[in-house]
């Protein structure tokens, strides 16, 4: 068992949360969309697990590197 | 040097008229074998580090490796004058094959004095380079530590102080700047590299750290006496290193590092003075990937994967990615088609919906430099909303940054094609192929373009309009329908203000023969362009 923290990779805003703490998820499945230049952008979850916690909350202006959410593994 | 005989057996069976000096050639050739001696070579790979000579070893074909001036160094006497001991320079170098092709290997020995300058002769690492540029051959320069460069303890061993760059003390960087322009030059950090150990890393085309190596400027004692204590990894590790574009790729392991290095060089001329060669082709020029046709999401707020997309394109698994961590909204690496070498350039949506950052920007004009230095082709598979927009993209200065990406563009002069995969808007839709020259275009049938996005783009060309409406906001979608009819792709293919809309299936079939097509034009000519870092 491991917790990993899931990133942003761009400054951006929450646009919508797909999963909530509970959720179990894949690995490359959208945890968070994202929204920059009008498009909607996902946060991939870069492994197999279940969501802890969910950092941000829809409408959030967020920076390139902002933890978003943890994933016990 | 050779590789072998080892010292210890005699080079010829029967005493030789000058067999004392054999003797003592030998003898001191195995001095310069152990390096720092034993103690500092069991602290390398206590480190989990390979030494200079295990490095050059697994780098080369095997046996390849033929070294120059292993015995320099310094020695100690008896009062008879005999040898006692020979501490050879840190400077290793030599030549060697790479997959069967000629190059300079250049190696810090980090057993002797951490490769710093007290330990340096200095005029060792500068023929590596020298012969690099005159017999045109690659050079791979494994680095570690200072990289022969400046040591407080030199100003002890000399007694005085040295100027940088001083008298005869440019030769170094008058070649380093010169190979860009002349051979390919790759580095490879593995341990922690600084201050002129790091210039030679980030002074090549193509570099490479282990992810357990640091490269700085100046590592955690200097910058902890300025400010705030920091630690190796945040200073200078593959993470901080590779995100800012400083090094190319990170690795586990330095046999990872050695392979990616014959890999970068197998798509290269051995010189600016060549072409690459092209390699027979076992994946079908014509093949007609069904997948493309779903690739594109018919939304166009989604967002795809173009990786998957690059390879379904080249060559199957020859596509070899550079700078994956920089400037990310563009995908660069080098790839085949039809068995020629390409420098493929890919938008990604996945970061800032592809739009150019003024780090995306830098990343373009270091890769096409790099496709026009070697005479390498360039295929553009695009999907660009603009350039970044915002205060932050502002402050970075995109703009600037942005005209010197379409600047390299325009003064590149190597064969050129474009596919349009998605999104082409704005003065970055531009920047898609050289504006001076006839390049190939096609365009993918879930392409769309304009000068700028409808959205936000409506508000500002008619603010007039919306402000005399009752309902603005009906207004806005009544004009956002009456444009949407008239930007078809297909209305603008009518007019001929584009060439060509394709299936993206035949993708690879056209980007085959444009490889094809591409084969008269590449010269192997030495550019007008010199070559920055």
């Amino acid at each position: 068992m491991a917790e990993i923290t899931v990133v942003a990779e761009l400054t951006s805003a929450v646009w919508k949360i797909e999963a909530g703490p509970g959720a179990r998820v894949s690995e490359g499945d959208a945890i968070i969309i994202l929204e920059s230049m009008k498009m909607e952008i996902p946060v991939l979850s870069p492994a197999d697990g279940t969501i802890t916690a969910i950092l941000v909350a829809e409408g959030d202006q967020i920076a390139e590197g902002q933890a978003v959410a943890r994933i016990e593994t | 040097m050779s590789a072998s005989p080892p010292p210890e057996t005699p080079a010829t069976p029967k005493p030789g008229l000058w067999q004392p000096e054999l003797d003592e050639l030998r003898l001191r050739e195995a001095h310069a074998r152990r390096m720092g001696g034993e103690a500092k070579v069991r602290r390398q790979h206590d480190a989990g580090r390979l030494t200079v000579r295990e490095r050059i070893g697994k780098l080369a074909d095997p046996g390849s490796f033929h070294e120059v001036g292993a015995i320099a160094g310094k020695a100690e006497y008896d009062a008879q004058g005999r040898l006692l001991e020979l501490t050879p320079s840190n400077c290793v170098w030599g030549r060697a094959t790479l997959d069967g092709r000629r190059v300079v290997l250049v190696g810090d020995d980090f057993t002797v004095r951490g490769g710093s300058a007290d330990a340096t002769i200095r005029e060792k690492p500068l023929m590596a380079e020298r012969m690099a540029h005159e017999f045109r051959m690659p050079i791979v320069r494994v680095i570690e530590g200072s990289g022969g460069g400046g040591s407080v303890k030199t100003i002890e061993t000399t007694g005085r102080a040295n100027l940088p760059g001083g008298v005869g003390g440019t030769g170094l960087f008058h070649y380093t700047t010169l190979n860009l322009s002349a051979v390919p030059v790759v580095g490879l950090g593995l341990g922690s590299v600084a201050g002129l150990g790091a210039a030679r890393l980030a002074s090549t085309h193509y570099s490479v750290m282990t992810k357990s190596s640091a490269m700085f400027v100046a590592g955690p004692p200097v910058v902890s006496r300025l400010g705030a204590p920091v630690t190796k990894e945040e200073l200078g590790g593959w993470e901080t290193q590779c995100k800012a574009g400083a090094v190319d790729h990170a690795v586990d392991t330095e046999e990872e590092a050695f392979e990616c290095a014959r890999r970068f060089l197998s798509y290269l001329p051995s010189s600016v003075h060549e072409v690459s060669p092209v390699l027979p082709c076992e994946d079908d020029p014509g093949r007609r990937d069904e997948a493309l046709m779903n690739a594109i999401p018919r939304e166009r707020r989604r967002v795809y994967q173009m990786r998957p997309i690059i390879e379904r394109v080249v060559d199957k698994g020859s596509f070899f990615e550079m700078g994956k961590m920089f400037g990310r909204s563009l995908i660069t690496g080098l790839a085949r088609l039809d068995g020629r070498a390409v420098a493929v350039m890919a938008s990604d949506p996945f970061f800032y919906g592809g739009s150019w950052t003024a780090d995306t920007c830098q990343k373009v004009v270091r890769f096409i430099d790099l496709a026009e230095t070697f005479h390498l082709p360039v295929v553009y598979l695009m999907d660009c909303p603009g350039f970044m927009v915002g205060l932050e993209a502002e402050r970075s200065a995109t703009i600037r940054h942005g005209v010197r990406a379409m600047a390299a563009m325009n003064q590149a002069t190597i064969p050129w094609c474009t596919i349009v995969i998605r999104n082409a808007f704005g003065v970055a839709g531009a920047a898609h192929q050289p504006a001076g020259r006839l390049s190939l275009r096609y365009a993918w049938l879930s392409a769309r373009w304009g000068s700028l996005p409808l959205e936000g783009g409506i508000e500002a060309a008619y603010r007039a309009e919306l402000d005399a409406a009752e309902d603005p906001a009906a207004k806005l979608a009544e004009i956002e329908d009456r444009l949407n009819l008239l930007r078809s792709p297909f209305r603008t293919a009518e007019t001929f203000w584009v060439e060509e809309i394709i299936d993206p299936r035949e993708t690879r079939p056209l980007l085959c023969d444009f490889a094809r097509m591409a084969d008269p034009l590449r010269q192997p000519t030495p550019s007008r362009l010199q070559m920055r870092p």
